[in-house]
């Protein structure tokens, strides 16, 4: 009786080692809603085509809960082997000393990758000297959306969106006089919005070469055209033009009930906004507007990456390795680009969307390409900033655009506040880090 | 006193000491290491610690948006408090005069006690909401103004305060109907006859007896307006307009886990952790007092 | 009419206004949570229910996985009432009936709780639950939750107003300390720990901040977060709605066991008042 207890635990233990030889690979990410169908459908089909390797995507809350218990989780020894990390949270991740740049990781393992068939803009927003330390994947900018039944209403033509901010002023007054709407434009992610205006004309938003050549140490606000920037918000505001929408995607629900006819948002909101606007009017998207007599730069990449936590296995990171890889392979791509509004990360996988007509059968998912694509990618200012301690400025910012418009703070006022935090802010972090 | 059960000695410790461990383990740990944490900064991902002595203190103190929130959070309370306790005794009184159903009026009144913060905030929210709202459409009607608490402070942190005072109302009644039918009726009967008006005797005799409710029930707000709310603001108005309602506890969250200033966040707990102190103390003084004048 | 009736109905009228105004924001939640997208759109808003309170809450329900974080919430509401209501009965014995060393001193330390909320340790109890491996877990919500200031000293007092005879009697039965809490001390004390009972429900269910901060996967959420996700998934609409109706039935279970136990509630809070 014993002998046979014995080798019935010897066989569990064996099926048991069994099950140990697949190679699990922990990911956690922040895609909540509409996304998460489309990431979910992707695991799936790669565990099914890999059975040796399971990777368990795990919801973990939004961007900035995953990116804390990301941090958490490493100094406790509980880390995943992979996380998704919004761009703000990208010189955190390059200072932590907790993750593997993905540039690395083909050579560890013996192998060699093309790392230039990625989309140029991107490729550059996530390198240190030239090479990509996260691996893209959900990338985004931000766009105008606009509500063509609306422009019609007001007699402006649906198919001229305004491109510069005197035109904004300009439509916003016809459209309020046509009773159309009583407010006109909206923001989501404002503090995005502020970032995204600074690199579209080319201006530096922080030192050291947008914190891309050494750590940055104060930001370069308010100077005058962050003033401009900001009397136009307020004086827009006053007019009962520009309603303030809260911060993130609140704004968007005040867009899709018809209650204003344009919203500055990310690209990553597009099939969202499709879906609940059809049926009720038609959606245009453009450029994000512009002040006519100043320099250009670019919109900048937003959304967020994956990064590679360092301390695995060869077998985990080669599993991980291959996970990426499936991610960028061009069907993939296409999948989650058509799914949600991010960009496909891969050359090929945009050519492919070209060829086969999308862009001709849904012209909206073009636009932001159009845009990034047209703007220059030669400035660090056009790249937009990196900053260690970016999710607490953007914070600061986000209250100050709330000030000014409430005329709390004169728009001055309020970006100087927002500067002094966010100087105090960079020193600590270079304190720390140096 | 005298032990009931004399000749024990081990079991007394087995009896309390699950009770100790969670405290000691959860509670007294946590605030020592927080204490610690206070002096010193940290990198976010641990690699590099500094001993930066009582600077996060200094730091906290000459950071404007540190002291406006200390303000935002007293005023908020005190509207909480104040407004609260006000209007919930003055319903207590006009529950507890001779009249029939009683009974009927407290469990009319008890309810909103069942709410959770965060539910009160959702229906504020709604009722606030700046295009569908109804408090929105009455106020504009009534007054032609129409308010949008995402854009501003003033109304947002009245709102606030409006869902946390409807939300304690509840609680606040049925102590103070407790309470009410406390106070003996023999003092108030004899001050009538003596020819006080109602309002004299109120503040001469009912309200003196019912200082230990008040009391109680101040700690109780303060504890609820200082820390309860928070699912309240995080639902409402996520501490915005312009830090117009971030109260300390919401801004503590905010250092602490999302712009991931640890320390710093440490440091406003051990701040907080004072100004509950001060307070149970002052609550435990007014009581024990009390209980002096009753033996 | 007597100048009494009239101050009478002076009375009821004054508390009926009342009454009104504060369950009228209850009553518009209601009215939401049964309209269609068009109504729930139209301003002025309107004040007559619609006819779609199931779909909307069925809507909400599937949107954010309601059911579980329903369970979610029942379990750890449960779980903690009925951990501090024991914790609490045993030490409050413990420091009535018995002499031992370090009463004096341990019993401040059981009355800290009050003076330690969550947000004056909540950084480093949150690195302790990630360091225990309790993020996303039931441990993280249950355990730390489980002392509790208001149950010893309810407890306590009680204990302390029951004549020595009835201990005396037990001893010379030959009773231990533990048979005479089970049969004698426990049963008596039955309002009080129903008053516990409501008192520890009605707080735990509604606990906000810490569930928001240890749990991140949608499976181990609790119901009072699921308003947080009814109001941000998708974001691309605030569907009051459907956010009103999902709100209906996260509130209710407290709403109930308050309804139900609402005079063992009352005698619960004239003890905690007299203290």
């Amino acid at each position: 009786m014993k002998r046979v207890v014995l080798i019935a635990g010897l066989l569990v233990l064996m099926v048991a080692g069994l099950a140990q030889a697949k190679t699990t690979v922990e990911f956690w990410h922040a895609m909540s809603g509409s996304r998460l169908k489309v990431l979910e459908k992707i695991v799936s089909d790669f565990n099914a085509a890999h059975p040796d390797v399971e990777v368990r995507a795990v919801f973990t809350g939004t961007y900035e809960e995953t990116l804390t218990r990301f941090i958490a989780g490493y100094r406790t020894g509980t880390a995943p082997h992979l996380v998704q990390v919004y761009e703000v949270g990208t010189q955190t991740m390059i200072d932590s000393g907790a993750i593997i740049p993905v540039y690395q990781i083909p050579g560890m393992l013996g192998e060699t990758w093309d790392w230039a068939q990625y989309v140029r803009p991107i490729v550059l927003y996530y390198s240190v000297d030239g090479d990509l330390w996260p691996y893209p994947f959900s990338s985004s900018t931000f766009m105008l959306y606009y509500n063509k039944d609306h422009f019609r209403q007001a007699g402006l033509d649906p198919n001229k969106p305004p491109t510069t901010w005197d035109e904004i002023e300009e439509y916003g007054e016809k459209l309020i006089q046509a009773g159309v709407v009583s407010s006109v434009l909206s923001f989501g992610w404002p503090d995005c919005i502020f970032e995204q205006e600074l690199a579209l004309h080319n201006y530096l938003y922080a030192d050291n070469e947008n914190g891309r050549a050494d750590l940055s140490t104060k930001v370069t606000w308010p100077d005058a055209f962050s003033v401009k920037l900001f009397e136009t918000w307020t004086r827009l505001s006053q007019k009962g033009i520009f309603l303030y929408g809260g911060p993130e995607y609140d704004a968007n629900a005040a867009f899709t009930a018809g209650k204003i006819s344009m919203l500055l948002q990310s690209t990553s909101s597009l099939d969202g906004i499709l879906k609940t606007a059809q049926g009720k009017f038609e959606v245009g998207t453009s450029f994000l507007p512009r002040f006519a007599d100043e320099p250009s730069g670019n919109s900048v990449i937003g959304g967020s990456s994956l990064w590679v936590r360092k301390g695995q296995s060869e077998a985990e990171l080669r599993a991980v390795w291959e996970f990426l890889k499936y991610l960028s392979q061009t069907d993939v791509a296409i999948y989650w680009h058509k799914g949600t509004g991010y960009f496909p990360t891969t050359n090929a996988a945009l050519k492919e969307l070209m060829d086969s007509g999308w862009f001709v059968e849904s012209p909206n998912h073009l636009t932001a390409f159009l845009q990034i694509l047209s703007g220059r990618q030669d400035t660090a200012a056009a790249l937009g900033a990196r900053l260690g301690p970016f999710p607490e400025i953007r914070d600061y910012i986000r209250t100050a655009i709330e000030k000014a418009c409430a005329g709390t703070l004169s728009p001055e006022a309020a970006l100087a506040e927002a500067a002094a935090k966010a100087n105090r802010a960079l020193q600590e972090y270079r304190s720390l880090i140096k | 006193m005298e032990a009931r059960f004399p000749g024990y000695r081990l079991l007394p410790y087995i009896l309390i000491l699950p009770s100790i461990a969670v405290i000691i383990v959860f509670l007294v740990v946590p605030f020592a290491m927080a204490v610690q944490q206070s002096f010193y900064r940290t990198s976010p991902f641990g690699t590099t610690t500094l001993f930066v002595g009582f600077d996060n203190y200094s730091q906290l103190f000459s950071a404007p948006e540190y002291v406006q929130s200390l303000l935002t959070t007293l005023v908020f309370a005190a509207l909480v408090i104040g407004g609260g306790l006000a209007l919930s005794l003055a319903i207590a009184i006009l529950v507890t005069r001779k009249i029939r159903g009683v009974g009927f009026y407290q469990v009319a009144f008890i309810w909103t006690y069942a709410l959770s913060p965060a539910v009160a905030g959702i229906i504020w929210a709604l009722l606030f909401d700046p295009s569908v709202g109804l408090g929105t459409y009455l106020i504009q009607q009534l007054t032609g103004y129409r308010i949008n608490m995402r854009v501003s402070g003033t109304p947002a942190l009245l709102i606030a305060a409006a869902a946390a005072v409807w939300n304690m109302l509840g609680y606040n009644i049925c102590f103070y109907i407790a309470g009410l039918q406390n106070v003996p009726k023999e003092f108030e009967e004899a001050a009538r006859v003596d020819g006080a008006s109602p309002w004299r005797t109120f503040w001469r005799i009912t309200f003196p007896m019912l200082s230990p409710t008040t009391a109680f029930l101040l700690f109780t707000n303060t504890i609820y307006a200082f820390f309860q709310v928070f699912g309240l603001i995080d639902i409402l108005t996520q501490g915005g307009p312009g830090g117009a309602t971030e109260i300390l506890v919401y801004k503590l969250y905010r250092d602490g886990f999302i712009r991931l200033r640890v320390n710093y966040a440490a440091a406003q707990s051990v701040l907080l952790f004072l100004m509950v102190a001060a307070m149970a103390l002052f609550q435990l003084r007014v009581t024990t007092r009390r209980a002096e004048y009753s033996r | 009419m007597s100048k009494k009736t009239l101050y009478k109905i002076g009375v009821h009228g004054t508390l009926i206004l009342i009454l009104a105004a504060v369950a009228f924001p209850l009553y518009f939640t209601f009215v939401m949570g049964t309209l269609n997208h068009q109504e729930a759109y139209a301003f002025p808003p309107k004040l007559i229910p619609g006819n779609q309170l199931f779909a909307n809450v069925a809507e909400a329900w599937q949107r954010v996985n309601l059911g579980r974080l329903m369970v979610n919430s029942a379990v750890v509401a449960l779980a903690v009432t009925v951990g501090k209501i024991i914790l609490s009965i045993l030490a409050a014995f413990a420091f009535t009936h018995f002499h031992f060393r370090g009463r004096i001193l341990l019993f401040p330390l059981c009355m800290v709780t009050q003076m330690l909320p969550l947000p004056v340790r909540i950084i480093p109890a949150y690195s302790l639950m990630a360091s225990f491996g309790w993020l996303n877990t039931y441990y993280a919500l249950i355990i730390p939750y489980l002392a509790s200031t208001t149950g010893l000293l309810l407890f306590r007092q009680f204990f302390l107003t029951v004549p020595d005879e009835l201990p005396d009697a037990a001893r010379v039965d030959g009773a231990g300390p533990l048979r005479y809490l089970w049969h004698v001390l426990i049963p008596l004390s039955r309002t009080n720990i129903a008053a516990l009972f409501v008192i520890e429900f009605v707080y735990m269910w509604n606990e906000y901040l810490w569930p928001l901060i240890v749990t991140t996967d949608p499976k181990m959420r609790v119901a009072q977060i699921g308003l947080k996700m009814l109001i941000t998934t998708e974001r691309t609409t605030a569907e009051w709605n459907i956010i009103m109706a999902g709100t209906l039935v996260i509130m209710l279970p407290p709403l109930v066991i308050l309804i139900l136990l609402r005079r063992q509630f009352a005698q619960g809070i004239a003890m905690q008042s007299t203290k």
